[in-house]
């Protein structure tokens, strides 16, 4: 069964439609990738997801339970956590206050036993900042800062994380690092991933599963191999030779 | 279509407001003694009074809205520049004689557009791109200092009066009587809504709707914007100075009488989303018509007879909570904090409060000696004062947790302030005792809390300017519609009595004055702990990103009921303590928004992050009593009008200074100054390492709101190391080509 379910959600900015109808599932415990070309409405639909944007026609499913009308800190508490394509860290916090604050806000249950500080520690050791936790986010480089956005994410417990282009300025072995990360997250704690991503190897890699979204709508659906041998995906990206679209 | 949308719901609002409001009017003016009765002509002339008297509004509001829709700032200075420019009036016409053309041509035609440019130019420009708290804080200094500066050019030594166009003659148009200088008004109005409505459709008003959506794009497509923002500030001045001109003989000659416009003219603005012109005239004309019809047929019961006063904030805050509020959003995490944060460490707050009251201990005793210069022990007056000055700082103090940490940017101290003394008579005052157990501070701060919850719920969902528009008008309102009723107690001359403490009476003004150093340094000590708490870390995260902190599971609303409780509570213990330290307290001239304003800049200014900047409020008393000591002590003139000077202008030039510098003085200083502290090695690091960058300009610096001149395109060269080819290719050395290539042709 599903852990989240997106049903026909469309969301509409006035007279666009920047989100029509698309449905996609992430199973408990897989990686899932949400591809697209640029405004193709992946960020909208991460928004609808975490109820930053409430969509104009739809619904999210989450854990078996329609959650489209709960607010977004309480989706957060249900188990839905995410970062940020453009920046959202908590600037003028270091980076242990950060996810300290994200930590609080994770229920007894979920802490397990665990200490704040201690969870905290450790979601920061896990994207390897355990050095820089008493440094002030915003003073950060943009790449490390994600990282702290990732940390916080980390800290809630989620039973989901949502990551938006989360190796976007990062170099290969940095990149490289966070796949590892993510697979044994996924192995170990059980927690499912859903990632917006452009760069191609790490989705393939990483992913069971793939969406490709494109003007607002999803045009393909599959293991990676399928998606890359998909027509329409390779249209949407390379766009069309004459010949081939007149046929 | 959204917008269109949105403004069509304010239409509705405002239409049912007024319908309602007339109906109240004509069932309950029916029933008053001693009105005009309610026929076609009273109807007739309270409608054309009342349009005149909206048409000034608008005046004012269209000012706003034409500065604010092309350059995105919101001018608090506007009804000050109005208030100089009928000041400036009166000593041209009146004092001197001028006749009444040649002197309206020049303050409207020279002087108030060398204000607007000279304001744009000098301070507003700079401020593009500043977090909007800044924004606000800088105009509303300017306010400040136009507002002092006319006070002090023509000091409260004798009358002043301006008289209305033709005097008191009028006109009758049909069963109306209206006077000459209101039908001017509608006239001078209908005017100015037609010239901004051609203006706006010329290609200036293209460009300069282009420039406040993007100042960079827009000057890329071809617009001007140093020029659109110029002529934006001269038209916006021009307009505050016809409106001030206009409605100065319609009230007293006075600065602060001049601006309490302002609360009428942001209404107005409001109804049109601060941005819509015809809106904004509509919402002016509709606030006219609803005071001048109050007043003619409406009597209110005999306590509430001063509550017409209060329907210009009633409305703004009615339109601004109403309005359609923008979600939660992100990308708006302000990225231009480059220094490091640290946090005051426990014992360095203890340490900080334990000087603090030796300091004040001695001082008052008269213990300490300037080598040359022994100012003695503080007689009544002076401590009286210091004790006041106390008690302000302590409210100032309230905004730190509020403002500084969580960003809700709030006017209103003084009004949670004037709770708290309503708080103390109420409960704490016992006509039996001649003491106040101090503990009955512990119960008001707990009654201040709920006050405060309850606006945090009304105002939970606004950010920024609209905030701060909340914040002003319920203010506003608790000055004009709450302190002043009979039942308050506020107005009565109560006598507060001193503060016991274990049985202990604190009669004397300095056992009172180190009672309010010490409840100013536990509250210091309190606020840092809290800083480190959880509740601190999530107010300073709702600050940086509301989005953020609700995707990590922050009930946004929570922590804003929460902050905004903390506040209120010390507020509320601070107006308690300052109505005991004042002895008695004027409820309507005390809890107000004119007071409320000095006590937030002079906290900007002190830094709003930092509980210990909040001695900074007791600047105005401080440079007043060393002003006297001077004085005595026969120090020579020129010190002692800097002095003066500083006492008066120096909140305004104070907050003007945080375009330069944003993070406020008592922050520069402590950092600047961190690393000669002992145990502060991380500020010796820090100091070294800035010492060590090298002073090169970044591209950025280079600004893309003009053509490249000669001079950065040697900047540049420089700065990616090829000066010297580029050289040689002036010199021949290289093809034209490959000097092309490198700037990007």
């Amino acid at each position: 069964m599903a852990l989240l379910e997106v049903d026909r959600v469309s969301v509409r900015f006035g007279g666009l439609l920047a989100v029509q109808g698309a449905s996609l599932s992430v199973a408990a415990g897989t990686i899932t990738g949400l591809i697209g070309p640029n405004g193709a409405g992946k960020t909208t639909l991460f928004n609808v997801i975490t109820g930053l944007q409430p969509p104009t026609n739809g619904d999210i499913i989450f854990d078996g339970r329609p959650i489209t009308r709960v607010g977004v800190h309480k989706r957060a508490r249900l188990g839905i956590a995410r970062t940020f394509q453009k920046l959202e860290a908590f600037n003028s916090l270091s980076a242990r206050d950060n996810v300290l604050v994200a930590a609080e806000m994770a229920g007894r249950k979920r802490r397990a036993g665990r200490s704040v500080a201690q969870i905290a520690d450790e979601a920061l050791e896990q994207v390897g900042l355990g050095e820089l936790a008493d440094i002030t986010v915003g003073t950060m480089p943009t790449a490390t800062a994600r990282l702290v956005e990732l940390a916080r994410a980390l800290a809630t417990g989620p039973k989901i994380l949502l990551l938006d282009e989360a190796p976007s300025g990062l170099n290969d072995e940095e990149t490289g690092a966070i796949s590892v990360l993510l697979a044994r997250l996924v192995r170990e704690s059980g927690v499912s991933v859903l990632l917006v991503e452009h760069d191609m190897s790490f989705v393939m890699g990483l992913c069971s599963q793939l969406f490709v979204l494109d003007l607002g709508q999803v045009i393909a659906a599959g293991t990676p191999a399928e998606v890359q041998a998909d027509r329409r995906v390779q249209t949407a990206y390379l766009g069309t030779s004459l010949p081939e679209a007149a046929a | 279509m959204k917008a269109r949308e949105r403004l069509r719901s304010t239409l509705g609002l405002s239409i049912g407001l007024f319908v309602a409001l007339a109906a109240y009017v004509i069932i309950n003016g029916r029933k008053g003694e001693g009105l005009p009765p309610f026929n076609l002509d009273n109807i007739g002339t309270a409608l054309f009074t009342g349009l005149a008297i909206g048409a000034l509004y608008a005046l004012y509001a269209t000012g706003i809205v034409v500065v604010y829709t092309t350059t995105g700032i919101f001018n608090f200075s506007q009804a000050a520049i109005g208030a100089f420019s009928a000041f400036l009036y009166w000593q041209l016409r009146v004092d001197w004689h001028w006749a009444a053309l040649p002197a309206m041509a020049l303050v409207i035609g020279v002087v108030a557009p060398l204000i607007g440019v000279g304001l744009d130019r000098l301070i507003m420009r700079k401020l593009e791109g500043s977090p909007v708290v800044i924004q606000l804080l800088v105009t509303v200094g300017v306010m400040y200092f136009i507002l002092t500066a006319t006070g002090q050019i023509w000091q409260q030594d004798r009358p002043r009066k301006l008289q209305a166009f033709y005097g008191t003659r009028s006109i009758d148009v049909g069963p109306v009587n209206l006077t000459y200088h209101r039908a001017i008004v509608l006239l001078v109005a209908v005017a100015v809504a037609l010239a901004l409505r051609l203006l706006f459709r010329s290609r200036l008003g293209v460009s300069m709707r282009a420039v406040v959506d993007n100042r960079s794009l827009a000057a890329l497509t071809g617009a001007r914007p140093d020029i659109v923002s110029s002529v934006a500030w001269a038209i916006g001045a021009m307009l505050g100075a016809t409106a001030g001109i206009l409605i100065a003989p319609e009230l007293e000659l006075d600065p602060s009488n001049l601006n309490a416009v302002l609360v009428v003219a942001f209404a107005a603005a409001a109804f049109g989303q601060l941005r819509s012109l015809p809106y904004a005239l509509l919402g002016a004309l509709l606030i006219g018509l609803a005071r001048q019809f109050m007043s003619s047929f409406l009597k209110l019961g005999g306590e509430w007879t001063f509550a017409k006063n209060s329907v210009a904030p009633v409305i703004l805050l009615l339109v601004v909570i109403a309005l359609p509020q923008s979600r939660l959003e992100v990308g708006r995490v302000a990225r231009n904090l480059k220094q490091h944060e640290r946090t005051t460490k426990l014992w360095e707050a203890a340490l900080g409060g334990a000087v603090l009251i030796l300091v004040f201990f001695a001082l008052s005793g008269g213990w300490l000696h300037f080598g040359i210069w022994n100012p003695g022990a503080w007689n009544e007056i002076a401590l009286n004062r210091a004790n006041v000055a106390m008690a302000m700082a302590f409210i100032g103090m309230s905004l730190v947790p509020l403002t500084g940490w969580a960003g809700q940017l709030n006017f209103a101290p003084m009004a949670f302030a004037g709770w708290g003394a309503f708080l103390h008579i109420k409960f704490a005052l016992d006509p039996a005792s001649a003491t106040v157990s101090v503990w009955w501070l512990v119960v008001i701060g707990l009654l201040s809390a709920p006050l405060g919850a309850a606006v945090a719920l009304a105002a939970g969902r606004l950010r920024g300017l609209y905030l701060a528009l909340a914040s002003i008008a319920f203010t506003e309102i608790m000055a004009l519609l709450f302190f002043p009723h009979p039942k308050s107690g506020l107005r009565d001359a109560i006598v507060f009595k001193p503060f016991a403490i274990f049985g202990v009476a604190l009669d004397t003004r300095r056992s009172m004055l180190i009672l309010l150093v010490s409840i100013f340094v536990v509250f210091m000590i309190v606020l840092t702990a809290l800083r480190q708490s959880r509740y601190g870390r999530r107010w300073v995260a709702i600050n940086n990103s509301e989005a953020a902190s609700a995707t990590v599971g922050i009930s946004v609303t929570m922590t804003k009921v929460v902050v905004y409780a903390v506040s209120a509570t010390m507020a509320g213990i601070g107006g308690a303590l300052f109505a005991t330290a004042s002895g008695s307290v004027d409820a309507v001239r005390t809890f107000t928004l004119d007071m409320s304003i000095p006590i937030v800049l002079l906290m900007a200014i002190g830094g709003m992050a930092y509980p210990i900047a909040a001695i900074f409020t007791t600047f105005q008393v401080l440079f007043l009593a060393l002003g006297e000591r001077l004085e005595q002590a026969g120090a020579p003139g020129w010190l002692l009008g800097v002095i003066t000077f500083m006492r008066f202008f120096g909140p305004g030039l104070g907050a003007i200074g945080m375009v330069a510098n944003q993070r406020g003085a008592a922050f520069e200083t402590g950092r600047q100054n961190a690393r000669f502290l002992p145990w502060r090695h991380d500020a010796k690091a820090e100091h070294r390492a800035e010492r060590a960058k090298a002073r090169e300009p970044e591209i950025g610096e280079l600004g893309l709101l003009r053509p490249f001149t000669p001079g950065d395109l040697v900047g540049l060269e420089r700065h990616l190391g090829i000066a010297d080819q580029v050289a040689a290719g002036r010199n021949g050395g290289l093809p034209e080509g490959a000097r092309h290539g490198v700037v990007g042709g």
